[in-house]
């Protein structure tokens, strides 16, 4: 499982992320991507994908989700 | 950062008292016997000694996992404005904090001890102390500079290692890579001088104060309007209460720590957090009646704001947003209260560090345990009451 999540020194709130999947990214009041940090589902996986590797400050991550039993 | 001259420090040191038993401020520092690694992992352990930093990390499973060689890192940066503990014991009792440095850095073979401090005062008794016990070799006492934030782990590694003091965008535990890149086991003061207590009474002796759940006596930083500024030592298990008297509102933990109504607290840490408190660095305040609550908690929310080492956007503007939200409320200006209350949910977690995290519980706690006063305030003109500035900020060291 992964979840998306960001380097909060490097984002600048291009907010580019949240046009690219804005199912799991909206931006709050000053431009700063608010993330749903939950599992992303199969589905989602592509999208967030792009939405990594657009970020222009490289500040948004693929994390592979830690679970009790895989820790 | 720098080792240059040493300017006498502009603070003198408070009141200092004792509940019951005197450990840490017993006068006497006891002689403190070399132990392994083990031993000191299981004596931590057995005396449920947890960080006394802020973060009540327990000392037992972040000294098991360092291996040998481990540099030790004394955290004396105090950064937390209101507290007071950590330079009392350096100015105090230097000797016992650095008996405890010693006593890690010779149980996990450290060729270095690092000792970051941001009080002048207390460089000079921990350099004193380091050259009477012959350990100056080994022992490097850094004169630190940093702010609020530097303080946090992270960014004092950064800054002793000549990079800017601020926190890393991803977490690098320092038993990973600390000082120098190398491992190293870092923990605040007090936890050090309590590992130098541990070692010489034997865990059992530890015991003899304290509670089953917490055993020992801890420091904390007390501000109260009719006594200002002191640092008590006290057993674990003392109420609240016997310490500041008061059916007002209590700050607990510090800056990054919450407001309380509740009267029936006692201070174990354990206990604290299963009520949703954290200790933090040890702070309890309270208000005079005489001032307005809702200014005190702007100031400082402003002053917090100012600390945001300026990194991380929801930080930076978030908590400009939140200060100023309260300024106006606080003056008595048409606020908006519900924009306020969205902002405080809005910054934490979205952080480098937890900066905004703790700012945000300060100022959200804060509200509710005014909510009286937040409401007059809500409907227009103010309290009526001056903002006294009870709360201490940051000043020069
Ligand atoms: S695209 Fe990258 S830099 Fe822009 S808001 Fe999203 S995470 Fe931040
Ligand atoms: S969260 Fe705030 S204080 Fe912490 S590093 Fe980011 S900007 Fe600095």
């Amino acid at each position: 499982m992964k979840h998306l999540q960001v380097d909060w020194t490097r984002c600048d709130g291009h907010g580019l992320c949240a046009r690219l999947l804005s199912e799991r990214i909206t931006l709050d009041e000053w431009g700063f991507p608010i993330i749903d940090g939950r599992d992303l589902t199969v589905r989602e996986l592509s999208s967030a994908r792009l939405a990594v590797r657009s970020c222009p400050r490289l500040a948004l991550t693929l994390e592979p989700t830690v679970t009790p039993a895989s820790r | 950062m720098s080792t240059a001259t040493i300017t006498p420090s502009a603070q003198a040191t408070p009141p200092v008292y004792v509940v019951g038993t005197a450990r840490l401020l017993a006068g006497d520092t006891p002689a403190v016997p070399a132990r392994d690694q083990r031993w000191l992992v299981e004596a931590a352990r057995a005396a449920g000694l947890l960080g006394r930093g802020g973060a009540a990390f327990p000392v037992a499973a972040k000294l098991a996992s360092v291996g040998r060689g481990a540099t030790v890192l004394v955290n004396g940066s105090e950064s937390e404005p209101a507290s007071w503990k950590d330079r009392v014991l350096m100015r105090c009792v230097p000797g016992l904090v650095l008996d405890g440095a010693l006593l890690v850095a010779g149980a996990l073979h450290s060729r270095e001890v690092v000792l970051a401090v941001a009080d002048a005062s207390s460089v000079a008794a921990l350099q004193a102390a380091s050259h009477q016990r012959g350990a100056g070799g080994r022992v490097r006492v850094v004169h630190t500079e940093n702010g609020f934030v530097g303080g946090e782990v992270q960014a004092l590694v950064n800054g002793l290692d000549q990079r800017p003091a601020v926190p890393n965008g991803r977490r690098v535990l320092p038993t990973v890579r600390g000082v120098g890149g190398r491992p190293t086991f870092a923990s605040n003061v007090e936890t050090f001088a309590q590992l130098a207590l541990l070692a010489a009474h034997g865990p059992e002796g530890f015991a003899s104060v304290g509670t089953a759940a917490e055993p020992g006596t801890t420091l904390v930083s007390v501000h109260t309007p009719d006594h200002g500024t002191s640092v008590v030592e006290v057993p674990h298990g003392t109420t609240l209460a016997s310490l500041v008297g008061t059916s007002r509102p209590l700050l607990i933990g510090g800056y990054h720590g919450s407001w309380t109504a509740a009267t029936d607290l006692r201070i174990e840490r354990p206990a604290l957090r299963a009520a949703g408190i954290g200790w933090g660095a040890g702070v309890v305040a309270t208000l005079p009646e005489t001032t307005c609550p809702i200014g005190e908690i702007a100031r400082v929310a402003a002053w917090l704001a100012g600390e945001s080492v300026g990194q991380c956007g929801p930080c930076v503007f978030g908590l400009a947003a939140i200060a100023g939200d309260l300024t106006a409320l606080a003056r008595g200006q048409r606020a908006d209260t519900a924009g306020l209350r969205r902002r405080l949910g809005l910054v934490p977690g979205r952080g480098a560090c937890s900066h905004p995290d703790g700012a945000a519980r300060f100022v959200a706690s804060g509200l509710q345990a005014y909510a009286e006063d937040l409401s007059r305030h809500e409907r227009g003109g103010g309290c009526g009451r001056p903002v006294l500035s009870a709360l201490p900020l940051g000043g020069p060291r």
